[in-house]
């Protein structure tokens, strides 16, 4: 559906992607991760045809995204990561004008995905929230019905609940067979939605993995308080446990991959309190790239 | 052309055009109106402009005298008035319409429609043309009323040369608006767009200023679009107009073209 070539583009500063490289298969959710800067939307814009790439090229169903700009666009849905409406409109103006834009008639599933987000369409758009513009966005990537839905950052400034309702969307859309590629920040969402992520790091894509595979990369600190210090003490001490601090009866321990083994530790004595931290995407990247990222 | 792209467009600038619009069409009607009394003393009015230094004379427009109501309209209000009005119309409305929705961003939405870069573009340049051509046309028709209700048969009126004069007008700010366009299409950044092509449009203004108050600078005109419209010598007919206005639409037919070539090509930092 989504194809990325060796896709170089270096600015003018020195920064920018170089030969970047995936393949998102129809019906597939691509997660893009990075940090900031790393070369996420420079790579998206690239797939939206505003940039002409140096080198490479990106194609969408076949079509060639900077060539055929216009055409490719029949296909796509679009979330920017900023999002700037038309100034002086309300939220179901600007989506009525929109969807003239996109010759299509979506009228129905428009006020469906309105009332599943719960916002007041006709709210001006200066007087809206960042949560809320969020929410119109998200109303105009996907009311069209496109086959690829780009998303930048698609859950920033929603609320917990929303978040889940937005998670609810996309698989649904994803069991019609739509694609998507969406960069995101936020653990639960990708683990949730992705088959596959890519990581992206100082413009040049680090690794492209099975979204399994990160999830056994991801190191959880996890707080035990037992009933007696002695417990505390012989189990930090446990051949296999790694024990990142204790005082007195609490433990804080790294769990990676190996919860079985922990769980199985950990049961052996009496538990007074227990407190899971999951260690956000970014650190997992951050590990990641200690360990793969340095390769010349 | 991107017809609901027009429309919308329209519709957030529609309150904008009427208030040129009406602005300009207050003035000319005040103008008119205050003519009968100008024109009983036209006699020592023109005396007097006579008195005048004559690059002072040029520079106002006022060569034309007072004689007839389309001179002293043309020395009065297109000499200087209105091409300040429509300088101000034309920068503010072409860095609106493609500079700023790249800087703000919400140029990336009518990208992720299914239309070109160059028909965007051109449908933004049409919206431009179409503002100017409706203050002048408002411009025009205010005239034309002004001088049925305040003016009857008293006084003489040539009705051909007043509506050249607002045709030369209108090409000019064609021109004028091609130019700034093509600077707004190029701009990332609103403030830029707007600095550049008002650097452009004033210092041209400026030029043709200078080059007609100083005779011995008059060249400096030969760097101004606005030498190429001369109301005071349309009014009296002196002028060959013809290539002026053929000299004009190519300009702005060559600023927008570019505009829109340029546009599709750039890099757009959405």
């Amino acid at each position: 559906m989504l194809s990325v070539d060796g896709l170089t583009k270096i600015f003018s500063n020195g920064r920018g992607i170089s030969d970047v490289s995936f393949r998102v298969e129809r019906g597939e959710v691509f997660g893009f991760l990075g940090p900031n800067g790393a070369g996420k939307s420079t790579t998206i814009r690239h797939i939206m045809g505003f940039m002409k790439p140096d080198r490479g090229r990106v194609t969408i169903g076949g079509l060639d995204a900077w060539e055929k700009q216009g055409e490719v666009q029949k296909l796509v849905g679009y979330l920017p990561g900023e999002i700037a409406f038309i100034e002086g409109m309300t939220g179901r103006a600007f989506l009525d004008f929109l969807a003239s834009m996109q010759r299509k008639d979506s009228r129905a599933k428009r006020e469906r995905l309105i009332e599943r987000l719960q916002f007041d369409a006709n709210t001006p758009i200066r007087k809206m929230s960042k949560g809320m513009k969020q929410k119109v966005g998200i109303v105009a990537a996907f009311m069209h019905d496109p086959e690829l839905i780009l998303l930048d950052e698609p859950t920033s400034g929603l609320d917990p609940l929303m978040q889940r309702t937005f998670i609810e969307l996309v698989l649904e859309e994803k069991a019609k067979g739509t694609t998507f590629l969406m960069s995101s920040h936020s653990f639960p969402e990708i683990e949730r939605t992705c088959d596959r992520a890519a990581i992206i790091k100082d413009g040049r894509l680090v690794a492209v993995n099975d979204i399994h595979e990160l999830q056994s990369m991801q190191r959880k600190l996890v707080e035990i308080i037992f009933e007696h210090a002695g417990d505390a003490e012989k189990f930090a001490e446990t051949e296999g446990i790694r024990a990142e601090s204790r005082d007195g009866s609490r433990v804080v321990v790294a769990v990676q991959g190996d919860y079985d083994s922990w769980l199985r530790e950990t049961a052996k004595y009496p538990v007074r309190s227990l407190d899971v931290a999951a260690q956000n995407l970014e650190d997992v990247f951050m590990h990641f790239y200690d360990r793969k990222g340095n390769r010349p | 052309m991107n017809a609901p792209l027009f429309r919308q467009m329209l519709k957030v600038n529609l309150k904008g055009f009427s208030n040129y619009a009406f602005g300009s069409a207050f003035y000319i009607l005040f103008m008119i109106w205050l003519y009968p009394g100008i024109a009983d003393n036209s006699k020592a009015l023109n005396d007097l402009v006579e008195a005048l230094p004559s690059g002072v004379t040029n520079a106002f427009g006022f060569q034309g005298g007072f004689g007839s109501m389309e001179s002293f309209i043309s020395g009065e209000y297109y000499g200087l008035i209105l091409p300040l009005l429509l300088s101000i119309f034309s920068l503010m409305l072409s860095t609106q319409l493609m500079a700023k929705l790249v800087d703000q961003g919400s140029m990336a939405y009518l990208l992720s429609t299914p239309t070109t870069r160059g028909r965007i573009a051109f449908t933004q340049a049409l919206v431009l043309t179409c503002g100017l051509f409706f203050i002048l046309a408002v411009t025009t028709g205010a005239g034309f009323l002004g001088y049925a209700w305040f003016i009857g048969d008293r006084f003489e009126f040539d009705a051909s040369r007043f509506a050249l004069l607002n045709v030369m007008a209108f090409l000019l700010f064609f021109a004028i608006a091609g130019v700034s366009f093509l600077v707004s299409a190029l701009s990332n950044d609103e403030k830029r767009a707007l600095g550049i092509s008002g650097a452009i449009t004033f210092g041209m203004f400026s030029l043709d200023l200078l080059g007609k108050i100083g005779e011995s600078i008059d060249w400096l005109r030969y760097f101004s679009l606005f030498s190429l419209f001369r109301p005071s010598e349309i009014v009296l007919g002196r002028d060959d107009v013809l290539w002026q206005a053929a000299l004009l639409l190519l300009i702005g037919l060559a600023g927008f073209a570019a505009a829109i070539v340029s546009f599709r090509r750039r890099d757009l930092p959405l």
